[in-house]
């Protein structure tokens, strides 16, 4: 019962800190994240998993019960946690502490309702690293965006509406996609399923696959379906050409709003991928990897050229974060334990890496109330410590060994290259690779004409250091990020565990 | 002795201590973090020292150890074993001990220098300036004694981490934070290269171990026997793609052709900086990758003679421009540049003992000589333009005569120690040069670089002492302690005596075995030592003598003398003079030409600003408006669409009639047709 604790805590915490008075409302909401956090922490050091949850692993924290009765078809409330799970609800739960305390400052406005919405998206989050039934995860999926359609809508920039909008049903129609895929690929596997439980699906499909449905033949309702999900999925990654709702909704959306979406929400889309389509559909996987290898690196290269040209420091990090999830993407199609271990590695340190920027980016712009680079120079005159942790920060995006994003990435790298499934791996790999030149660029060209050189200020602020409770989340991230740079064996061990099975499917192992 | 090996990760755990130290509690230390920085330096350099007598004393007469295991998985190799393991681990043979003690003795002089040098300037970021030098003695030390390519990368970058850091130092300026953005980015244009290698090594041979058995080296040498195909590719070839690429980060941080351009804009940094990055860090890493992995480039005559090749044009193209520059610090990075194309140049004609002695050498010498250069600018008050300077020679004579001991080692003068490794350099060139054609080229360039090398030294040497003062400052120069005396004075001694280390010309005249340095270097591990690369090299290279070997020797010698004392006259008649002029129109359009560098940094800034930048706003705006047009557009169109059906929704009853009335009508007729009422 420790998920559905997790779960309850966050969503009566939720509730409580709704109806509490707005100027206690930030400590409460932090004093509440801290049991998950900690709860959180406790699982992962006593996890006794082992195996991929949808491939006969065994899970831990499994819980299980019925629910509904649909027809021939049986909806259960099913959570559990494997290698590949348990890391990401970590991230969520210490990323939503550390966002609310990184809300202190900047938010003075229906505090109540902001935090209380906080701790809701982490409830849903939990829900969709959590539940092991597809009906389960997709009320926990689509439960994220009311929250954070909120967020933007009500606590964001000038342009808030729009980019709330464009979020919203963006990612909504690219749910229903996916929603209408994965139902009839259910329908399609005929007898073989009586269940949404996911595992019973993986097997199903793993074991001939669909018999087909509405007159589509087997095979090709598992590649349609293979694609529209992929499709569903890209958005809220997301993969090039999908990706214009991102730094729209960064830009307006408040600072510890675009913590969780960069740090968590994006690794929905390749948490579900790998999830799905790289463990249900291996023969598509491998049908179709060039194709994906190619958006993978499109979105490396053209992602990090579109932050080059960028002068808002927001859009840098939202731009750069679809360049980060293309390397995921090329892990994932790499199909090797390197690779999709790395990728699920990335997940967990892009979610720390473009946290702690957004927070960095936040507390400059609490103390110029502006974000542009061509209005600033010279703040590291003022705020030594914040500005010490951005540059820290951004040699942690640029891959900077002994920081968790060089193991991500060389391990992506390492695991694609030698990548026997995907054809001209050779290739695609140090084409992708070539975006660790251009992150250096845009962020370092960032970094010079904003925090060095002579001080100086286009708005009218007294710029001053940043108060502790400003620095200390980003410290506590920093200091995760150096230590799963040092020691990724700490998380890439249960992460190779639960990605084996998948690849014995297809693939390399 | 050999417990003492136990030890061994302290030396760059020391450093690492220090700058934790002066970043958390620099401000509340008395020196603001000077003195945990050159206690842990001192200590790293007992230590090393402590590991030179133990590989020399030691059975062995090595020190391999794993300390952990960073990351490990399946994964399919080309040839080699299914699973690899990345681990960190410590390797410490003669090459490993000998550059221990050389990165910790400058790094330890540089600290000692500091409390001199930075204090006299009332600066504030000094906690700061001493966690940043902790931190890059911590890289270099750990990259020095990594015992394998990945964990040798990962300290490659951390020095290019603390390079930026350091040369950035003086953020508040506009150039500063500029050169210091150009060096990362530089170089990590050629660590990407360096990274491919990486990760290609790893994927072919499942490993990558410098040493033992189980090296990728070895590896590569048993495909290569056994006519492997590694991705396509004979395995020869394949050795020399990967060896090329791993060349591309030694390109980036030894700052050679074409990728050069940061090192004379990293002058921005302190002068102390400049020192530990030319003499001991930085720079110094790229080179000594070479050397430590030389057994694999020995696999590749291809890749060596690219080495070779692009060091003997980088000594020559950078001389030249030395000739003409006004700043002290500036004649200096051209010099360094072309050093360290010398030290490719030996290792590229299979010099490996040559090469790793210049590396030495040039270490002390220009060691010496930046920080020679930072006392005159305390002397100058700051004034760092040559001809502002003169006349410094009676007033400073610690300072002067250390600074000629830098000069002529430098200059390659017999018998200081620059000679003695320059000289074997250029004798190993000539040797292979006299049967490989492409080798001659480089050896000629590497041999007219002498002469050029002799006068921008000497020309410096006579502009900044000789003369009559030409500044106010020249004429009233300030003080300097004994924090920099001292480091002057010892390093001043390494430079006239370090040559000692390896007479080779004696030997091979005399008989005499003076040749400790070799046979230092044939010691270690099986693979790694001296003894296998010159068997390796056997293969790879024919040598041939003009005449016997002594002429050989005599004529090498004769040759590279007569053009530094040339170059050196050169400079003395036209600049030690009580009033010298620049006599820069002798040059005429050269002059232009090399003022300006050979227009390299106006290509790369093209290539950045000029081609990638409006190449990504052009990216942007297609973004903007075509990707993100479709997106809204879809938007739009469905909002119209939806306005327009909105409009049947009139509210008035009769209207719903009529279209209840049509629509059934229509159905009906549908119908009809379907079921063939009408026919």
């Amino acid at each position: 019962m420790m998920i559905e604790a997790l779960i309850a805590v966050a969503l009566v915490g939720a509730l409580v800190t709704f109806i509490a008075p707005n100027r206690i409302a930030g400590k409460l909401a932090f004093a509440i994240s801290l049991i998950p956090a900690a709860l959180s922490l406790w699982m992962f050091t006593v996890f006794d998993g082992s195996g991929n949850a949808l491939l006969d692993g065994e899970l831990a924290f499994e819980s299980q019960m019925e629910w509904i009765q649909l027809g021939d078809y049986t909806i259960s409330w099913f959570v559990g946690l494997d290698g590949i799970s348990l890391p990401l609800v970590v991230l969520t739960t210490v990323l939503t502490t550390l966002a609310i305390m990184s809300s202190w400052t900047p938010i003075d406005d229906r505090e109540s309702q902001f935090y209380g919405l906080l701790l809701f998206i982490e409830a849903n989050l939990i829900g969709v690293f959590t539940a092991l039934d597809f009906f389960v995860w997709f009320i926990f999926w689509e439960a994220v965006l009311i929250p954070m359609y909120l967020l933007i809508g009500v606590w964001g920039g000038p342009r808030r509406k729009y980019a709330a909008i464009k979020f919203f049903v963006y990612t909504n129609v690219a749910s229903l996609l996916m929603f209408g895929a994965f139902i009839t690929l259910v329908f399609g596997l005929g007898d073989a399923v009586t269940s949404f439980a996911l595992p019973e699906v993986a097997s199903a499909m793993l074991d001939g696959g669909p018999e087909g449905f509405l007159g589509v033949g087997g095979s090709t309702l598992a590649s349609i379906v293979f694609v529209a999900m992929f499709l569903g999925f890209a958005v809220k990654v997301p993969i090039v050409p999908f990706h214009t709702w991102l730094p729209d909704a960064h830009v307006e959306a408040p600072t510890p709003a675009s913590v969780l979406l960069a740090g968590v929400l994006l690794k929905m889309g390749t948490y579900a991928l790998l999830r799905f389509n790289f463990t249900m559909f291996p023969e598509q996987v491998e049908a179709y990897a060039i194709p994906i290898a190619a958006i993978a690196v499109i979105s490396v290269i053209y992602g990090a050229m579109l932050a080059l040209a960028q002068t808002d420091l927001k859009r840098i990090v939202a731009y750069s974060s679809v360049s980060s999830m293309g390397y995921v993407i090329l892990g994932l199609i790499a199909y090797t334990q390197f690779g999709v271990g790395g990728a699920t590695f990335q997940m967990v340190s892009h979610g720390l890496i473009s946290g702690l920027m957004f927070m960095a980016v936040g507390v400059i712009y609490n103390a110029t109330h502006t974000r542009m680079v061509t209005d600033m120079s010279g703040m590291a005159d003022r705020m030594p410590v914040a500005v010490g942790i951005l540059v820290a920060g951004a040699f942690g995006y640029m891959g900077l060994p002994l920081m968790s994003g060089f193991f991500g990435e060389f391990t992506i790298f390492f695991g694609a290259f030698g990548a026997e499934q995907l054809p001209y791996s050779e290739l695609f790999t140090p084409l992708a690779m070539f975006g660790i030149v251009i992150v250096a660029g845009y962020l370092l060209f960032a970094l010079q004409r904003t925090v060095f050189g002579p001080y100086h200020l286009e708005t009218d602020y007294e710029v001053g250091r940043a108060p502790l409770h400003d620095v200390a989340p980003m410290f506590v991230l920093l200091g995760i990020i150096i230590l799963l740079g040092v020691a990724p064996e700490l998380i890439f061990e249960m992460i190779t565990d639960a990605v084996d099975p998948i690849l014995e499917n297809g693939g390399e192992l | 002795m050999e417990g003492l090996f136990d030890y061994a990760p302290a030396i760059a755990l020391f450093p690492l201590a220090a700058f934790v130290i002066a970043l958390a509690f620099g401000n509340y230390l008395p020196k603001k973090g000077a003195i945990p920085g050159i206690v842990a330096t001192g200590g790293s350099l007992a230590l090393s020292l402590a590991m030179l007598a133990a590989v020399a004393g030691g059975e062995e007469g090595y020190y391999h150890d794993t300390l952990y295991t960073w990351a490990a998985g399946d994964a399919a190799s080309e040839v080699g074993p299914e699973g690899i393991e990345f681990t960190f681990g410590i390797l410490i043979d003669p090459l490993a001990a000998l550059m221990l003690v050389i990165v910790s003795l400058i790094s330890f002089l540089v600290h000692v220098f500091s409390l001199g040098y930075m204090n006299d300037e009332g600066e504030t970021g000094l906690p700061r300036y001493y966690a940043g030098l902790g931190l890059f003695t911590f890289s270099m030390l750990a990259f020095v004694y990594a015992d394998n390519l990945l964990m040798a990368f990962m300290f490659f970058e951390l020095v290019g981490l603390c390079s930026f850091l350091l040369i950035g130092f003086w953020f508040r300026t506009r150039s500063a934070p500029s050169a210091a953005k150009k060096a990362f980015l530089v170089t990590r244009f050629g660590d990407y290269f360096f990274l491919i290698g990486v990760i290609a090594i790893a994927a072919t041979f499942g490993t990558l171990q410098f040493a033992g058995n189980d090296s990728f080296i070895a590896a590569a040498e048993a495909a290569i026997d056994g006519n492997e195909q590694l991705f396509g590719f004979g395995a020869e070839t394949w050795v020399t793609i990967t060896a090329l690429l791993v060349l591309g980060g030694v390109v980036g941080k030894s700052a050679q052709f074409p990728l050069h351009t940061w090192l004379p804009d990293a002058m921005e940094g302190p002068t102390t900086v400049s020192a530990l990055i030319h003499a001991a860090t930085m720079v110094a890493a790229g080179v000594y990758l070479v050397a430590r992995m030389f057994g694999y480039y020995a696999l590749s005559p291809t890749a060596l003679a690219i080495v070779a090749f692009v060091g003997g044009f980088t000594a020559l193209f950078a001389a030249t421009m030395g000739c003409v520059k006004d700043d002290v610090k500036q004649v200096l990075a051209y010099s360094t540049i072309s050093q360290y194309g010398y030290m490719m140049l030996g290792l590229g004609v299979g010099g490996y003992v040559a090469g790793v002695f210049h590396l030495m050498n040039h270490a002390f010498f220009k060691a010496l000589l930046f920080l020679g250069a930072g006392a005159v600018i305390i002397l100058m008050h700051h004034e760092q333009n040559m001809w502002k300077m003169g006349g410094l020679k009676d007033k400073a004579p610690v300072t002067y005569w250390t600074f000629v001991a830098g000069a002529l080692a430098l200059a390659g003068i017999i018998p200081f120690s620059g000679f003695w490794s320059k000289d074997e350099i250029l004798y190993d060139a000539l040797i292979v040069g006299l049967e490989e054609p492409l080798i001659l080229a480089a050896y000629a360039m590497g041999l007219v670089a002498v002469f050029f090398t002799g006068f921008y030294t000497f020309r410096m040497v006579f502009l900044t002492f000789h003369g009559k003062p030409r500044s106010e400052a020249a004429e009233d120069p300030h003080g300097v302690g004994w924090s920099i005396k001292l480091p002057l004075l010892t390093l001043g001694v390494l430079a006239v005596v370090a040559g000692i280390a390896n007479l080779a010309p004696v030997y091979k005249l005399t008989g005499i075995e003076l040749t400790f340095l070799e046979s230092w270097l044939e010691g270690g591990l099986e693979g790694t030592t001296y003894v296998a690369y010159t068997e390796l090299l056997g293969d790879v290279y024919d040598t041939g003598f003009i005449g016997t070997e002594s002429t050989t020797v005599l004529i090498a010698a004769g040759l590279s003398l007569a053009l530094a004392f040339s170059g050196a006259g050169v400079a003395w008649k036209l600049y030690n003079v009580p009033e010298p002029v620049r006599h820069t129109e002798k040059l005429g359009g050269a002059y232009d030409v090399l003022r300006s560098n050979y227009y390299q940094d106006e290509y790369q800034v093209w290539l950045a600003e000029g081609l990638t930048l409006p190449l990504a706003r052009a990216a942007d705006r297609f973004d903007q408006t075509v990707i993100d047009g479709t997106v809204d557009g879809v938007s739009t169109a469905s909002l119209f669409g939806s306005d327009r059906v909105k409009r049947i929704q009139t509210g008035i009853v009769t209207n719903y009639a009529a279209l209840l009335v049509t629509g059934f009508i229509v159905l009906l007729i549908v119908l009809g047709i379907l079921g063939g009422w009408f026919v």
